[in-house]
């Protein structure tokens, strides 16, 4: 009674301000506006501003070039992703079921997940060279031990009684796993790999800081060090919609396909 | 039961004993500038502690960790519980503040680089912008929990601005703030790195580069190891702010 009392309330209030989306879009305005003003009175010409932006985005946008190298960083994101989704959710699924790979393997998945992943690119580098593979290890590394994580935690908070069940049927191993392991910890695997997609995004960008090959990060940086800072900025904004396109349709896809389950 | 547990114990020891002799094979086996041995390593290790290197390098990292966290936490914690007590300002910067979360902040450092030069400042700025987002997100997504009923409960006593403050606001958006603290915690260390590597060389990103220059694997061996370390550490004060605070959430769904 209450509850419904107070979203009443709460929904009168609304009524009588401005509606969220005009809100949102007059916050919008302000922080571009905001930023517009900062940069023409305190930085130098070359500095990133909305207008400049706004001027280079679309020819940016349709250049040849450019498209190449933001292909190039997304395929190894996502080729990257696939390998630590494979590899992680078995490493996990396992870690969460059998307790002597658990307690074998623990301490250096923690480890390693809790590791800096920039402070192992010079590493790398002396393995794989000045190319595109160290970008793809880097993207692994970033991504695998969150996946790994969030599996293990997902393969323990299956319900006993569904393994039960499958005993009693005699399920096959491979049956059980694909069946009822699986499925039954696939909202973790799901939140698990929304934060993976995240570090690996910077993995890569990282990466391509480090060893200088062609993708969105050194795009940034190549222009930058051009003073072409508007051009650079093109490369950020593909990179935010990149994190939170794919942020956005993880948590769709929760919510469509596992509205039972409230994680993330 | 002991029985059982005596097993978990054995297999984790063996595994850290497994790790440590691959490791050390591995150095033997391979060229020293693709790895080298954990003996090798640990000599380096005791040479930098010896002659105060390391010390003096942590300390460095340390310094320039701290500031651009504590900077994060002084904005970002206060700045988001404000959003929990304004709801049209919330309504407002929420999703921009989501965009800014899942931005890799590591796309800005050319920016900053090519703005702000080489000196201590735009290290601390990137260390605060890898911290300050999720700090922020974190507790304006317990400022959305807060429920309505406990602020109108709050209004029909007459509590005054602060007293709000005091009795609803902050103890139930603080659990989510550690949340993001404990994020802030993680991704705060990767940026002290990433500023250290791709700003100017200092501490142990320095320490790190410098082993890779010189193909002295063993002392970056070290070097990340004591990285490793830290990560471990930092994490796990991290979960224990967490957990201290997470009792605050009571029967939050």
């Amino acid at each position: 009674m209450t509850t419904a009392l107070a979203s009443l309330a709460v929904a009168q209030d609304r009524q009588g301000g401005p509606s969220p989306l005009a809100l949102k879009a007059g916050a919008g305005i302000v922080l571009f506006a905001l930023w517009e003003i900062t940069v023409r009175a305190l930085a130098p010409e070359y500095v990133a501003r909305p207008s400049g932006i706004a001027k280079v985005f679309f020819s940016v946008l349709t250049d040849a070039g450019f498209l190449e190298v933001a292909a190039a960083t997304l395929r190894a994101v996502v080729q990257g992703l696939a390998i630590s989704v494979v590899a992680g959710t078995a490493v996990g699924l396992m870690m969460g079921r059998v307790s002597v790979v658990e307690h074998g393997l623990r301490y250096y998945v923690n480890s390693l997940f809790a590791t800096p992943m920039v402070a192992i690119l010079p590493l790398v580098t002396l393995w794989f060279g000045y190319s595109a593979d160290t970008r793809l290890a880097v993207v692994v590394f970033a991504s695998f031990f969150s996946l790994a994580i969030n599996a293990a935690d997902g393969a323990r908070s299956v319900p006993p009684e569904f393994l039960e069940v499958a005993r009693s049927f005699r399920a096959r191993p491979l049956s059980t796993i694909f069946d009822v392991l699986l499925p039954s910890s696939l909202p973790y695997l799901l939140a698990g790999l929304r934060l993976a997609a995240g570090r690996a995004l910077v993995g890569a960008v990282v990466a391509e800081f480090f060893v200088s090959i062609p993708g969105l990060g050194y795009y940034i940086l190549y222009n930058s060090r051009a003073f072409k800072h508007n051009e650079a900025f093109v490369a950020v904004i593909v990179l935010v919609a990149a994190g939170v396109g794919f942020e956005a349709s993880i948590k769709w896809l929760m919510r469509r396909y596992m509205p039972w389950s409230r994680r993330g | 039961m002991p029985r059982r547990n005596w097993i978990l114990y054995a297999t984790m020891f063996a595994s850290l004993a497994l790790g440590a002799a691959a490791w050390e094979l591995a150095g033997h086996l391979t060229s020293d500038a693709f790895w080298a041995p954990l003996s090798t390593t640990l000599k380096s290790l005791g040479e930098v502690v010896h002659n105060g290197v390391l010390l003096r390098q942590a300390a460095s990292s340390f310094e320039l960790y701290l500031a651009g966290l504590a900077l994060a936490v002084v904005v970002g914690a206060p700045f988001g519980v404000l959003l929990a007590r304004i709801t049209w300002l919330r309504v407002a910067l929420e999703d921009y503040i989501m965009m800014l979360y899942a931005t890799p902040m590591v796309a800005l450092i050319p920016f900053i680089l090519s703005m702000m030069g080489f000196g201590f400042a735009p290290k601390v700025l990137v260390v605060f912008l890898f911290a300050v987002f999720p700090v922020l997100y974190n507790t304006v997504e317990g400022a959305r929990s807060v429920r309505p009923e406990l602020i109108e409960v709050a209004h029909s006593f007459r509590s005054g601005e602060w007293a709000l403050w005091r009795d609803v606001m902050i103890p139930y958006t603080l659990p989510f703030a550690m949340t993001g603290i404990r994020q802030a915690i993680a991704r705060g260390l990767v940026g002290m790195v990433a500023a250290e590597f791709f700003l100017s060389p200092s501490g142990l990103g320095q320490m790190i580069m410098m082993g890779s220059q010189n193909f002295d694997t063993a002392s970056m061996l070290a070097a990340i190891l004591i990285m490793v370390l830290l990560g471990v550490g930092l994490m796990d004060i991290g979960l224990y702010l967490e957990k201290r605070f997470a009792a605050w959430r009571g029967y939050n769904p």
